[in-house]
């Protein structure tokens, strides 16, 4: 953990960093309040500072201040070093956004013990955010494929259908549904009929770009959406797609399982109004199409033929 | 404190204070009285310079910076008549900034000779 220490007065300063730097911490030390507001301001600035009160260009509070102001990102723990001792100024060091201060002449024992309060804060709010970090993945994937769940690739959907206009590039979507699915959970189990999805959404995955959306629509169902992709590169990605999922038996614990993929496309081109519900309605008719056709292949949808 | 060219160091410092605050380590020690024989004549001189340029606010500063630095090295005597400095020049009493201008420099120029001297090794 880095330190940052802020003291215009150089005793003050070193006797700080080496007390700091015993008890086992890195050290950034500055001596005046602009350099460790921009120091603390950075991304990956230290996130816990000892601050002198009376600084040149910017003192103690206004440190803090600024610092409160500008981060929000992740809490910096900012603790005042001061040698007044009015409860006026203390209420004013902590109301500018202080988390703690210290009197001077520091005790090196209670410094170290501020210093572990502060951790133990940090630590907190670091489990705090690592904690709300796996709800919004579970709330937003799908929890045996860890594709985006359906609603959250429906919600994306529809805001890129907004800006489609503004954009003016043409969106697809692609639904696919794998062929004979309820044969593999009979056949094999639903043990491997889960394994068999979990290889099916890498495959798809690997199969778009980066920046395209790929989500679990149903049971076997996926959804695919495609930015800037007119008709003829929606085709070939659903073909692509295709033959990534059924080119190869997905080896199981109970063996390999041969399966195919249907796939139904829609294009939405910039100028087109269709809601999202006719949009996936005309894909969900292409994938019908396509099962009707024999399965294991790409059917593209009335309008976006035109 | 009287005759403050033959004064030891434990006249102004609390030794065994400012030893423990840097957990016995005497390298760190002899680098921080060469940090103040270096910057507390510095800090006199601005000292000096604010009161007689009559910038109080800066005086006021100032004796602040210098009160920190002799608390931090257990130099209480010294700390206490930089706070009365300090005090003097927010109140803006110019005549009570005159003594306690004295005051402070008959004390510094001691202690900062005790601290040459125990530099020197003239002192345990």
């Amino acid at each position: 953990m880095k330190i940052l220490i802020a003291d215009d007065e150089a005793v003050s300063r070193r006797m700080l960093e080496k007390t700091v730097e015993r008890a086992g911490y890195e050290v950034t030390a500055v001596s005046d309040g602009r350099r460790a507001a921009e120091e603390l301001c950075r991304p990956d600035g230290p996130r816990l500072a000892l601050l002198d009160w009376v600084m040149p260009q910017l003192d103690g509070p206004a440190v803090c201040r600024t610092v409160r102001r500008k981060r929000s990102q992740r809490h910096v723990y900012l603790v005042l070093l001061t040698s007044k001792s009015s409860k006026e100024d203390i209420v004013e060091g902590l109301e500018s956004g202080a988390d703690d201060y210290l009197t001077k002449p520091f005790d090196p024992g209670e410094l170290k013990a501020r210093l572990l309060t502060g951790m133990r804060v940090l630590e907190l709010e670091d489990n705090l955010l690592e904690a709300r970090e796996d709800m919004r993945y579970k709330a937003t994937h799908d929890s045996l494929t860890s594709l985006l769940s359906r609603g959250t690739i429906l919600e994306l959907l529809s805001g890129e259908l907004n800006r489609r206009r503004s954009s003016k590039h043409p969106i697809s979507i692609v639904f696919g549904d794998l062929d004979h699915f309820k044969q593999v959970n009979d056949t094999y189990g639903h043990i491997v009929g889960d394994e068999v999805l979990r290889e099916v959404a890498r495959r798809i995955l690997g199969s778009v770009r980066s920046y395209d959306f790929v989500g679990r629509y149903g049971g076997e169902e996926f959804l695919v959406v495609l930015i800037n992709s007119a008709v003829e590169k929606a085709m070939d990605r659903a073909e692509e797609i295709r033959k990534a999922v059924g080119g190869s038996p997905v080896r199981t614990t109970q063996g390999p399982v041969p399966i195919t993929l249907s796939l139904g496309v829609s294009v939405s081109r910039p100028s087109d109004t269709l809601p999202l519900e006719e949009i996936l309605c005309e894909a969900d008719g292409a994938l019908y199409a396509a099962k009707s056709a024999g399965r294991n292949r790409c059917c593209l949808g009335a309008s976006s033929r035109v | 404190m009287t005759n403050s060219e033959h004064a030891s160091i434990e006249q102004y410092v609390n030794m065994p204070e400012l030893l423990a605050r840097v957990d016995n380590d005497s390298e760190l020690l002899t680098e921080l009285f060469a940090l103040f024989q270096e910057d507390s004549p510095k800090l006199r001189d601005a000292l000096d310079n604010a009161v007689r340029a009559g910038d109080l606010r800066q005086a006021e500063k100032t004796a602040h910076a210098l009160k920190g630095m002799l608390a931090n090295l257990s130099m209480k005597h010294g700390a206490t008549l930089a706070a009365n400095l300090e005090a003097a020049a927010r109140a803006g009493d110019e005549g009570e900034i005159q003594r306690a201008m004295a005051a402070f420099n008959a004390d510094e120029t001691g202690l900062l000779a005790a601290v040459g001297r125990f530099m020197a090794g003239g002192e345990p």
